[in-house]
């Protein structure tokens, strides 16, 4: 053959090749590749996993925003209602009061009044008792003691009163 | 300080010059067997200095072949059985450079055939593994005793035409398996039509290695070139088309194999426009 080509060594050197290319893949290549994938992997379970980490706290933190907006919400109401029923309640005890100082008011002028006409009718009684009396000293006594009698039994009755 | 940099500077060239005395003294026992157009034409037809390998004269190619893969696979025993398991997270030097040469050639075969690269992968590590270190074996002259009795040094594999060809046709022929999985009949007519690609491989790897290994020789065969030369000729040139051998192989089987495995997308018909 032309350029000393030889198809027995052709041959030769496929055979050592196949055998180079297949100790190669089986010793080398492979798991050197299946190492990598692995390690790739690990790190995409890695990244995948702290991504959903922050997903699951970045849901969190808008939960928990939220709930912090809801329990503002509900204060709001309750301090809302709670100030209308302090509100209603104060207007009702206002209300108490007055009807209560009303009735107070009422009994009061009622006993004032009933101790006035006791006053009066005691008054009237005690000044009929005088005036008998002083009747009775004039037609006994005279005129001029009967004047007397009158002032000393007024001046009397009023020392009565004031004591 | 400086009568220390004296010293040392005379001793360096004190040992030179007797490196240099004694290089010139020896080189009178040699007796050159043969021509130096002898010498170059038997690197490239390897026709007179051949190795008996069992009951068979074979060119000291196939014998570099047979190393390399002897090499490489205990290279790869090794490494499977105490570094492999040990292999961490966080990367050493040595598990970084081995992740980095498998991600490249993965890399390389993802890129160019995005469709179906397992098996791609796997072709071309091998294939570029076998290129780079066949070709750096060529750096350390291992020597081997010839039919003819000549010692001679071991060459590059692939600067026997039986090892770039048997290269270069495989890599057709994964291209064309590629297409033909892939594609089917389709495919293998898309690979059919780049019938000159194992040709071209061949000869282009052969030609490649063949003048990396002709200028080594050329340049070690004279005496007063052997000095400073072979440093720079020797190891820059074979470790600079090692790596570019290895990178044109990769990327042309990677690159057809890519192109005869893409898939077929049917062109939407166009819409026939009636007359007026």
């Amino acid at each position: 053959m032309p350029l000393n080509i030889d198809w027995q060594q052709i041959l030769l050197h496929l055979l050592n090749f196949a055998i180079l290319a297949f100790g190669l893949y089986l010793l080398l290549y492979h798991p050197i590749k299946k190492f990598m994938k692995k390690r790739e992997e690990s790190y995409r379970e890695r990244e995948d996993k702290a991504n959903q980490t922050l997903e699951s706290a970045r849901e969190k933190s808008e939960e928990y925003a939220r709930k912090l907006a809801d329990a503002d919400r509900e204060i709001a109401e309750k301090r809302k209602t709670a100030e209308q029923q302090v509100s209603a309640a104060r207007e009702e005890m206002l209300k108490d009061a007055k009807k209560e100082a009303d009735a107070i008011v009422a009994k009061a002028r009622e006993t004032a009044r009933e101790e006035k006409d006791k006053a009066m009718k005691e008054a009237n009684a005690q000044i009929k008792e005088i005036a008998v009396e002083m009747a009775e000293k004039v037609i006994s006594h005279g005129a001029d003691d009967a004047f007397e009698s009158f002032l000393a039994a007024a001046d009397k009755q009023e020392e009565k009163d004031e004591s | 300080m400086k009568k220390q940099k004296i010293i040392v500077s005379a001793v360096f060239a004190a040992v030179i010059a007797a490196l240099i005395a004694g290089i010139i003294l020896t080189d009178s026992l040699y007796v050159r067997t043969e021509d130096i157009s002898d010498v170059m034409e038997d690197a490239v037809l390897h026709e007179r200095n051949r190795v008996a390998l069992f009951g068979m004269e074979v060119n000291p190619g196939l014998i570099s072949a047979f190393a390399v893969t002897a090499v490489l696979l205990v290279f790869a025993a090794i490494v499977r059985i105490f570094v492999i398991p040990r292999f961490k997270t966080v990367p050493g030097k040595f598990q970084m450079l081995m992740e980095t040469l498998v991600g490249y050639f993965d890399g390389q075969a993802k890129l160019n055939s995005p469709h179906r690269n397992s098996f791609l992968g796997a072709y071309v590590f091998a294939a570029g593994i076998y290129i780079f270190v066949g070709t750096i074996l060529e750096l350390f002259g291992f020597q081997v005793q010839a039919v003819s009795g000549v010692s001679v040094a071991l060459p590059a594999p692939l600067s026997d035409i039986n090892g770039a060809i048997a290269l270069g046709c495989l890599s057709y022929l994964v291209i064309l398996g590629g297409g033909i999985v892939n594609n089917g009949i389709r495919g293998a007519g898309k690979a059919l039509i780049e019938f000159s690609l194992p040709i071209s491989m061949s000869f282009r790897m052969f030609g490649a290695l063949l003048s990396g290994a002709l200028v080594s020789e050329l340049v070690y065969y004279y005496m007063a070139l052997s000095f400073v030369l072979p440093v720079v000729v020797g190891v820059l040139f074979t470790l600079l088309h090692a790596v570019i051998q290895a990178y044109v192989l990769v990327m042309l089987t990677a690159l057809f194999f890519g192109e005869v495995s893409e898939p077929h997308v049917k062109k939407p018909k166009k819409a026939k426009t009636s007359e007026v």
